[in-house]
């Protein structure tokens, strides 16, 4: 899987959920269609958004999704048609929603690298070789968790998690009968 | 076996099995299923597997983020959640018997030491006051857990927090919280669970070491933890969730055994002086940048001073506010409301000042003790139990360019109300400050004027 596209460079650390999906709109109880709301009460972001239409990589800084646990905020990203987050670091929750919804976290500490990511217009990710390229030049390598890596390739995290019911049914079986 | 921290003892009698990449498959025991972030799994579920759940009774629904609803979206939210839990039969906390869901939960007894619990909310850490492991987590994860009992992760590191000595009488849980995040950085326990340790965690009540792991997550770190002891034994004795009698003794004598062992190594130790624990307040827009109320505004990261209109060198005391509010999951239980109410009694607030219970059973519990007077004698808003505006859905959000003092746990830009200034405080500098008009310490007031 590729995925190439024009960039939205925003050069911030703890860019918190809050920033990308304000909470006045957690009242909505869909998870479609929420791309018109990314970073509504984030001037920086929105106006981002207005001069970058088409993008689909998002780079930013340092514990990028940091706050609450809001999967909106990543409902919203993917919607707007972001398909890939490349930062630094992540915050735990913000990584997990990623995964959960096939947009790919990239985490990418070399300094370098990620300088040219924010000074790029447009990016390839590779997703199976995990390697990112800038104008047909491989700048960087990544790692990707390689379970969740597969849900992002052929989807089905939630899938995954239906074929286990059988086995922490039997777990939990056997917890009760060892307590008893 | 090695010998092996706290948190690793629950997470060993919950790990089924190890998956790829270093993952475990971990069962879930609770899930706390809230309005916000319920509806959408639940749709998943009827849509895509037939309906069908894995345990129904691990399940605990609230309606929590807003309630009553305010708008069309706020009741269709709620309705969701109403139908649903009503038609699966889980147990289901509405309004009226409700309140915030870390508040609700633990006073109903519906967390215990031991276990492990997630929820759609960030601040679902709250509960590894218990000895829980306990998670935020996102809708999708929720699904997974609410189909197969389990989630997936990998085991997260431990940072023991050793917090020695006493605290001062002036310095409380929340500046202990914001005096963790501040040494550790708002990002300095990403990837890490935080267990404390120490004879001023010891000291602390139930409420207390529920404020301090409220704000684990404000550090990055995935929740807290503290050892269950007594103190836990005795809040979880009688509570509605909780059986009574021989059935609670023998849990108990196995939350007893839920210690650390002496040799337990951890991945980072911090060490703390209890009685150097000074009272706290934020100056910046995330909970790290939080200093001593005595210091002045640091010269810290530029956008964080412009945002909050600080200039660098500025006495922390003295900065005026236009609004005051104690409330959420951090700082609205009833010990909070009385440590209030002392500062309340027989003065007048000089700005807008709202005070939202964290429950409605901390409601009635403050109505009989006559807090609610206090607070309203003294010019205050008192309002029944919502999140209200701490994340900025209701009651009470604030203006571009508001300045707010507020009992809450997040200072983060626009949170509570498109561009409204946040600083983080305990209840008692809050209603001080709400008294003065300026940020201030209980200390700073004039006698009690007599009724």
């Amino acid at each position: 899987m590729i995925v190439a596209g024009s960039v939205i460079a925003l050069n911030q650390e703890n860019l918190d959920t809050d920033q990308m999906y304000p909470g006045k709109y957690l009242s909505l109880i869909t998870r479609k269609g929420l791309g018109h709301l990314l970073f509504e009460a984030f001037p920086r972001g929105h106006e981002l958004l207005e001069k970058n239409p088409g993008a689909s990589i998002f780079v930013t800084g340092e514990n990028v999704g940091c706050g609450s646990s809001r999967e909106h905020a990543v409902w919203a990203l993917a919607d707007w048609g972001i398909r890939a987050v490349i930062a630094p670091s992540f915050a735990r929750i913000f990584h997990e929603n990623c995964y959960s919804n096939g947009v790919v976290p990239v985490v990418l500490t070399d300094k370098a690298a990620l300088d040219e990511c924010f000074s790029a217009k447009t990016l390839e990710i590779d997703v199976d070789d995990e390697i990112i390229r800038k104008d047909g030049r491989e700048i960087a390598h990544f790692e990707l968790d390689p379970l969740r890596k597969d849900f992002i390739l052929h989807g089905g995290f939630l899938e995954y998690m239906n074929t286990k019911v059988d086995v922490v049914r039997a777990w939990r079986a056997a917890a009760l009968s060892s307590r008893a | 076996m090695p010998p092996r921290t706290l948190f690793q003892k629950v997470w060993d009698a919950h790990v089924i099995e190890q998956l790829p990449g270093d993952n475990a498959l971990l069962a879930i025991d609770r899930i706390i299923a809230i309005e916000i972030t319920t509806p959408q799994p639940a749709a998943e579920i009827k849509e895509r597997f037939g309906d069908r759940y894995f345990d129904l009774s691990s399940i605990v629904a609230i309606i929590d983020h807003v309630s009553p609803a305010k708008d069309t979206e706020t009741a269709v939210q709620g309705q969701a959640l109403r139908t649903w839990a009503k038609e699966k039969g889980v147990v289901f906390y509405d309004i009226g018997n409700n309140g915030i869901c870390h508040v609700v939960t633990p006073e109903r007894g519906w967390v215990e030491p031991g276990i492990t619990l997630i929820c759609g909310d960030s601040h679902t850490c709250t509960h590894g006051a218990f000895g829980a492991y306990a998670l935020g987590i996102g809708s999708s994860v929720q699904c997974g857990a609410m189909l197969a009992g389990a989630i997936i992760q990998k085991r997260p590191k431990v940072i023991r927090i050793n917090v020695s000595g006493k605290l001062l009488p002036s310095a409380t849980a929340k500046d202990l919280a914001l005096t963790v995040i501040a040494t550790l950085g708002f990002q300095g326990g990403t990837g890490a669970v935080l267990e404390y340790h120490g004879t001023a965690i010891q000291a602390l009540s139930m409420e207390e070491r529920m404020t301090l792991c409220n704000m684990a997550i404000e550090a990055g770190a995935s929740t807290g933890i503290v050892e269950p002891d007594e103190t836990t034994i005795e809040y979880l004795r009688g509570r509605e969730a909780q059986p009574k009698g021989e059935a609670f003794e023998s849990k108990a004598a196995h939350w007893r055994t839920l210690r650390a062992d002496p040799d337990a190594v951890y991945d980072k130790t911090i060490d703390i002086d209890g009685s150097a624990i000074r009272t706290m307040v934020s100056w910046g827009t995330n909970p790290g940048e939080s200093v001593s109320i005595d210091a002045r505004v640091p010269d810290g990261d530029a956008a964080s001073l412009e945002y909050m209109g600080l200039r660098a060198g500025t006495p922390m005391r003295g900065i005026e506010i236009d609004q005051a509010f104690i409330g959420s999951c951090t700082n609205a239980r009833i010990s909070d409301l009385r440590a209030a109410a002392e500062i309340f009694k027989g003065r007048k607030v000089s700005v807008p000042t709202i005070v939202t219970p964290g429950s409605q059973a901390v409601k009635r519990q403050a109505e009989r003790e006559g807090l609610h007077d206090i607070f309203q004698d003294a010019g205050a808003l008192w309002t029944h139990s919502s999140c209200g505006p701490c994340l900025g859905m209701s009651m009470g959000v604030v203006a571009p360019g508001m300045r707010i003092i507020s009992s809450t746990n997040r200072n983060f830009r626009n949170r509570m109300g498109t561009g409204g200034r946040v600083h983080l405080a305990t209840p008692v500098v809050v209603a001080a400050s709400a008294i003065l008009g300026r940020i201030a310490t209980p200390d700073e007031l004039p006698a009690e004027v007599p009724a």
